[in-house]
């Protein structure tokens, strides 16, 4: 191991409480992990014949995919509508996006029934199937990240030759990344065009691809938010308010357009929305609860100026597409069956682990790659 | 030429010989049951079973008490949403009409769970190398010119096998000779595209009240596999065109941001 010469940021390498809590959730992770492979799903989660899709793909994977839309979200802003002003962003963004897909795999890993086959659709296709093609282009998205992280390591390994190649080719992985992205992330929401007759009205509709595509954006936009802010405060640096205002104005924007998006396709469909029972709850507190009213915070200067305005707004906009994908996978079919699902303590502690790791990975990165400050000037373009 | 069963409902009279006969050629455990409230043994199909009666107990309308036997087990759909959903064709319909499962291909996402509109096919939580079970249609026998298990243990010929055309046409025929004995349609005939398990019933299976549990009657005519693949025929066009719209917008944008610096020197970005 080679020595380190410089501090990256005060306090490195010491063990913190939050640090040693995550280890232990990965711990405990890890021995579900191990229980889940060897005693198999019926014993060890609570999926069953009627809920044969539980937490692991609603949060892991539906969830993990929309949060860690970032990635290509930013790349579209810098690269494509050449926004250079968040090049900041920019980064951090595509570290937790490569972290979100790699949380996915993992994910996806345990929640197989046979894993060691998942490399399966590469060379069994089907070109019917939508999950077909979300396989493949998560396999290829993830594999645009990787060379993005890549190209990282090797700045902060001085191999400028390198760089400057990966550089010249840069817009062929950005255009390969938006593109990949825009079809997985509404092909996941396709995924439910196959079964309306099993979910709610609230949920089941033919839009539901591209409003997973906006809700997708809203996702990335608001973690890459809330990931500046809170490394920020981890790292003890000083928010950069002048930027996130500026970039959250946006984010608005995406919830209000998206809240049009979600209303007129409820509209168009006639779809009863005012009744009083669960479902509707969930429906309610996600339209208007983490999609309208951080939407309309935004459009307030002094909330998108404030610390704590962003917090809530981002972090009331990221769980509602957290919330909207467990209501279309699991809240959706309620009425359906005479079962109810809850997730067992070995998937609650996997999805815990699965985050935990994911933090874990992202501290290290920040601390090994130069997501904070570029090596070169400026950035490839 | 495609092969379908006509289960009459009306035939049957609940002796689960054709669940045994399927156990017995599918080789699978028996197990220790109880009554359930319906009378209806097992109470749900799983990758032990593949078939079950369900028990339905009515009342006629002559006060009498009436039971109806409906035989559950796939449907083998004629355009079948398992089949176009599997990421990696494990479910394939074949010609002469069994839908059949290739152990070695799935890698156990169990999104034809989630996707057949009869809800049949049923995954071995039990194993710790799970894969997805259901009826076959024993394929293997239709392949030697037999009748499948079920069909062949019937004592009394409620399930008919043969030609789909030639059985569509005999349920007709059923209905039309006696109009009051049956409901007048054929659940399978056309109900999601189509199906090779085709039922004649007293009633419709709304009033069975069989319409939860796995004879859904809301389904329409047209095979769930198709909206998949309506959206699998726009991926292409999609990549294209948020390809090239990337690549002119970014040339687009950085001229644009080029003439504005030399506009403005300063380049002022507020």
């Amino acid at each position: 191991m080679a020595e380190k010469v410089e501090k990256w940021y005060p306090g490195e390498g010491k063990l913190t409480p939050g640090r040693a809590i995550l280890y232990v959730i990965l711990v405990l992770g890890l021995i579900s992990a191990a229980a889940r492979l060897f005693l198999g799903l019926g014993a060890t989660t609570n999926l069953n014949d009627a809920y044969p899709w539980g937490l692991w793909i609603s949060f892991d994977i539906l969830s993990g995919v929309a949060l860690a839309g970032g990635g290509f979200t930013m790349a579209a802003a810098i690269y494509i509508f050449n926004l250079k002003k968040f090049e900041p962003l920019l980064r951090p963004a595509k570290l937790s996006a490569f972290i979100g897909y790699l949380v996915f795999v993992v994910g996806l890993f345990f929640d197989l029934g046979q894993p060691w086959r998942i490399w399966h659709p590469m060379v069994m296709w089907n070109p019917h199937s939508v999950l077909f093609e979300v396989s493949w282009c998560v396999m290829l998205y993830t594999t645009v990240l990787g060379m993005d992280i890549f190209i990282m390591a090797l700045e902060r390994w001085q191999k400028f030759e390198w760089v400057n190649f990966f550089r010249s080719i840069y817009l062929v992985l950005v255009v390969a990344g938006v593109m990949l992205s825009t079809l997985h992330q509404s092909s996941l929401g396709a995924l439910y065009l196959l079964m309306p007759e099993k979910m709610s009205d609230l949920w089941a509709t033919r839009a539901i691809g591209p409003l997973f595509f906006c809700s997708a954006v809203i996702g990335g936009m608001s973690v890459v938010t809330l990931e500046s802010l809170i490394s920020s405060w981890a790292y003890k640096r000083k928010p950069e308010i002048k930027l996130l205002g500026s970039f959250t104005k946006g984010l608005g924007i995406a919830l209000l357009v998206y809240f049009a998006m979600k209303v007129t396709d409820l509209y168009a469909r006639g779809a009863t929305v005012w009744v009083d029972d669960a479902p509707h709850f969930f429906f309610y507190l996600e339209l208007f609860g983490t999609v309208a009213l951080p939407g309309i915070l935004l459009t307030f200067k002094e909330v998108r100026n404030s610390v704590k305005g962003l917090y809530w707004a981002a972090g009331l906009a990221a769980f509602g597409v957290v919330l909207n994908r467990f209501n279309v996978s699991l809240t959706s079919y309620g009425g359906y069956r005479e079962f109810s699902y809850f997730p067992s303590f070995v998937e609650i502690f996997i999805t815990l682990a699965l985050i935990a790791g994911g933090i874990l990975i992202f501290d290290l990165g920040t601390r090994y790659l130069p997501v904070y400050k570029s090596e070169l000037s400026g950035e490839p373009g | 030429m495609s092969k379908a069963m006509l289960i009459d409902t009306t035939r049957c009279i609940g002796c689960r010989a054709c669940q045994v006969a399927c156990k017995s050629w599918h080789n699978l455990p028996g197990e220790r049951t109880t009554f359930s409230e319906t009378w209806s043994n097992p109470k749900y199909l799983d990758s032990n079973n593949y078939t079950r009666v369900i028990f339905y107990e009515a009342a006629r309308a002559d006060g009498q008490p009436a039971w109806n036997f409906v035989k559950r087990q796939c449907m083998h759909c004629l355009d079948p949403a398992c089949e176009s959903v599997c990421p990696v064709g494990a479910l394939t319909k074949l010609k002469n009409g069994p839908v059949v499962y290739d152990d070695d291909k799935c890698i156990g996402c169990r999104y034809c769970m989630m996707a057949c509109p009869f809800q049949v096919p049923k995954f071995e939580w039990g194993s710790a190398v799970p894969l997805v079970r259901k009826c076959d249609f024993c394929a293997d026998r239709i392949e030697i010119g037999l009748a499948p298990s079920c069909a062949t243990s019937c004592p009394t010929q409620a399930l008919l096998f043969g030609d789909r055309k030639a059985l569509l046409q005999e349920a007709h025929r059923r209905i039309g000779a006696q109009p009051g004995k049956y409901y007048p349609e054929v659940y399978g005939e056309k109900i999601v595209g189509g199906t090779s398990k085709i039922y004649l019933t007293p009633v419709s299976f709304e009033a069975l009240g069989l319409n939860h549990q796995g004879f859904r009657t809301d389904l329409g005519d047209v095979p769930y596999g198709i909206y998949g693949r309506q959206w699998m025929s726009k991926v292409p066009w999609i990549a294209l065109g948020v390809g090239s719209l990337a690549v002119g917008l970014h040339y687009i944008n950085k001229r644009r941001a080029e003439v504005q610096s030399q506009k403005s020197p300063e380049g002022k970005e507020e």
